[in-house]
């Protein structure tokens, strides 16, 4: 026979002999357990290989089935635990430590130190918040921030809308859309532009009045109770559909506050169905909206401004004896408004339940009655909720938040008594919040 | 039935003038106020009101004037990191104005919403020099006989004169010069627009209105000549066209025909952008055009942030 003398290249060992026959899987379209797991798998597959962000928006919303609507402003009775348990948020009352590169320095007079917070001024001296002023003067980092002319700013805003200009009077149950919610506007308006020269993120803003923020989700299981789908089991569904009265956002995402993979607290469990709130379900349009469509530059989330609307005021809750339901209203809008927001953003950026967020995504909020103002960060850290993804997964997210304090006492005859600078340094600190390389 | 413009001059006793002043057109050409990076800002500004600000696929007009309007307000506002006496100016929304004048004996009166008010702490200097102004009175109105002057105005009896500027604004209110009006036709159906020409009339009006009652307050009612004429600005949009306008009070002695005139300079039907595109249209599966915002002029916009900063740089 021949002798093949064949120069003996190294061959990788020859490729296993592709198999004779098709892979064996379960089936696609029988009604088994194996089947339905397989029809997810594709799913998943398909939502995964998606191109764009909007066609995988478009396929993570496209089967509809009656969900719960959250809403964020609700008078239902301890709604924040509930919306904690929904979203697997840990709450950590007052704010978060900030290494403050820029923090306001107070201004020499009247002005109380930040007891609470102590601020690191980095690389300076540390824990010197009460030398802070000094402090920075010795740096001579940054300028004075002037309090005084912050002040003015709010004051004349304030007395803008509820004094000096001549409106006819509010309309039954509508005294939010009066003088608050302008005020607001005024407010944030007038000193996101003071402030913007300190903060180049502010500068590069896009400011949204009255905007949409909408996001679905799952989490947990439940068993269909009645209809031609009884008896299966699935996935319970949410949808919060929020109008916050006004959001800023910027290009550049905020820092995070603490690792990703943090644990400060623990997530309220609750044995109850969630139409117990009461939550009602219905059927519509799957939407997540961050505010505006994928395409816009300003995709990430700096600050919104809630306005509680006439049938949450306190007055009405005092008149109930649910003194204590006042602060629940203002921690559920918190938890539940930058819920819906940071998770709309990080599924912006392709991330979804099955592919959970790979840097923690922070944003800020400001809810108010007009007189009342509660302070709020959120730090989106997992997005997987559902029955299965939840397992296996230690994170938590994580919002801090403050109590509601008064802005000022009363506004009298072109005069606003009992300002209280604190509130107002608050907000400054929260408007200047930015990313650390700028 | 006139174009209204003219009408409207005889009406508030004006000259026209075509153009910006050059007060305006200065701020313009300074390359120092760094107008040229603000472009792609704007840029983004109308894509976000036209294009994206909706879940729906293309946002309706109600929606996507005032959206813009804000958007620009907005970068505008933003320029007071670098201006720090621009923080010294309030916008007042729904706001009423009044004022009552005597026109060759018929009273003529202004009322009504006038949008959205920009008041400043500080008055716009004047814009035309002391010559411009006594070369006014050589200026004849022009006069459309036979029709009256007052054609297509409503007559009403007037119980009581109105003259406040406010109006809208009790004493004492801090920002007390009205620095810039703003109309939005936002309204989405065609027909319930003001056209162009009608809506220079309507600025014009209401520009006149804002001055004359403003004056009136600072230098008491009698007619005459003002020593510092009253400057306000007035733009109008319908969410793509603007007209610009810089309205001169120079005399509230408006019985006469004659004497000085005030003076009116009005930019008008400046496109800030030839199309917006919301879905890519598509003929014969190839894209003819694609989705976005076509013919952006950036000239329209340094415009508006001139009138801004007028009066404060």
């Amino acid at each position: 026979g021949r002798r093949w003398f064949s120069e003996t290249v190294l061959v990788a060992p020859a490729p296993p002999a592709s198999p004779l026959y098709p892979p064996v899987v379960a089936s696609v379209t029988a009604k088994s357990k194996a089947a339905k797991s397989r029809r997810l798998q594709r799913f998943k597959e398909r939502v995964h290989a998606a191109a764009t962000v909007e066609e995988k928006l478009r396929l993570y919303g496209k089967l509809q089935r009656p969900k719960y609507m959250v809403y964020p402003q609700t008078f239902a009775l301890n709604a924040d635990r509930w919306y904690r348990s929904f979203t697997k948020t840990v709450l950590v009352p007052g704010m978060p430590p900030r290494a403050a590169a820029a923090r306001p320095p107070a201004a020499a007079a009247g002005t109380t130190p930040e007891a609470g917070r102590a601020p690191e001024l980095g690389a300076e001296a540390p824990g010197a918040a009460e030398a802070a002023k000094t402090a920075e003067a010795a740096a001579g980092a940054v300028p004075y921030l002037d309090v005084g002319e912050l002040r003015s700013l709010a004051c004349d805003a304030l007395l803008q809308e509820s004094f000096y200009q001549n409106k006819k009077r509010p309309f039954l149950y509508r005294d939010q859309d009066h003088t608050p919610g302008p005020f607001l506007t005024q407010l944030v308006s007038t000193l996101a532009a003071f402030l913007s020269g300190r903060n180049p993120l502010l500068a590069a803003s896009s400011l949204d009045l009255n905007p949409q923020v909408n996001y679905y989700w799952h989490h947990g299981e439940e068993v269909v109770v009645h209809g031609h789908r009884k008896g299966r089991v699935d996935p319970v569904r949410f949808q919060i559909d929020d109008k916050p009265h006004l959001q800023i956002r910027v290009p550049k995402q905020l820092p995070e506050v603490v690792p990703l993979e943090s644990d400060l607290g623990d997530v309220p469990v609750i044995d109850h169905k969630p139409s117990k709130l009461p939550l009602f379900k219905k059927q519509y349009e799957n939407k997540v909206f961050i505010g505006s469509k994928v395409a816009d530059p300003c995709c990430y989330g700096h600050t919104q401004f809630h306005l509680l609307p006439d049938k949450l005021k306190r007055e009405r809750f005092i008149k109930q004896r649910l003194e204590d339901q006042i602060e629940v209203v203002y921690r559920s809008n918190g938890i539940a408004s930058l819920f819906a927001w940071t998770a709309a953003q990080a599924m912006y950026q392709g991330f979804w339940s099955e592919a959970d967020v790979t840097r923690p995504f922070v944003s800020q909020a400001v809810v108010t009655d007009g007189k009342y103002f509660a302070f709020f960060c959120y730090q989106l850290n997992t997005l997987a909720l559902t029955a299965e993804t939840i397992k296996n997964n230690p994170r938590k997210n994580i919002c801090w938040g403050t109590d509601s304090k008064p802005l000022y006492d009363v506004v009298e005859d072109g005069n606003v008594k009992g300002f209280n600078d604190e509130v107002l340094l608050h907000l400054v600190r929260f408007l200047l919040n930015r990313p650390k390389e700028l | 039935l006139f174009p209204g413009v003219r009408q409207a001059q005889w009406l508030t006793k004006t000259k026209l003038v075509e153009g910006l002043p050059p007060a305006v057109q200065g701020i313009m050409d300074n390359p120092a106020h760094g107008l040229q990076e603000l472009e792609e800002r704007a840029k983004h500004a109308v894509s976000h009101a036209r294009l994206w600000d909706t879940a729906e696929v293309a946002p309706r007009r109600e929606k996507y004037c005032p959206v813009l309007f804000e958007n620009l307000i907005h970068i505008c506002r933003l320029m007071s990191g670098k201006y720090p006496s621009l923080t010294k100016r309030m916008l007042a929304r729904n706001c009423r104005i009044a004022a009552t004048w005597e026109r060759e004996s018929i009273l003529l009166q202004v009322r009504g919403l006038s949008g959205i008010l920009m008041n400043s702490m500080t008055p716009i200097p004047p814009v035309a020099s002391k010559e411009e102004i006594l070369a006014t009175k050589e200026h004849v109105l022009e006069t459309f006989y036979p029709i009256a002057p007052t054609i297509d105005l409503q007559e009403v009896n007037v119980y009581k004169e109105f003259n406040d500027t406010g109006q809208c604004f009790a004493d004492g209110y801090p920002y007390s010069h009205p620095h810039t009006l703003f109309f939005l036709e936002s309204a989405n159906v065609r027909t319930d627009r003001f056209r162009p020409e009608q809506l220079r009339a309507k600025m014009l009006m209401f520009a006149f209105g804002n001055a004359l009652a403003k004056a009136k307050a600072l230098h008491g009612n009698d007619p005459k000549v003002l020593e510092q004429p009253v400057v306000v600005q007035s733009v109008g949009t319908d969410g793509q066209l603007f007209q610009f306008m810089v309205f001169q009070l120079n005399t509230t002695d408006l019985v006469s025909n004659d004497g000085v005139k005030n003076l009116v300079w009005i930019d008008s039907d400046q496109n800030l952008y030839e199309k917006a595109q919301c879905v890519p249209e598509i003929k014969k599966k190839v894209v003819t055009k694609p989705a976005g915002i076509s013919g952006f002029q950036p000239d329209t916009f340094k415009k508006f942030l001139a009138l801004y900063l007028h009066g404060t740089v």
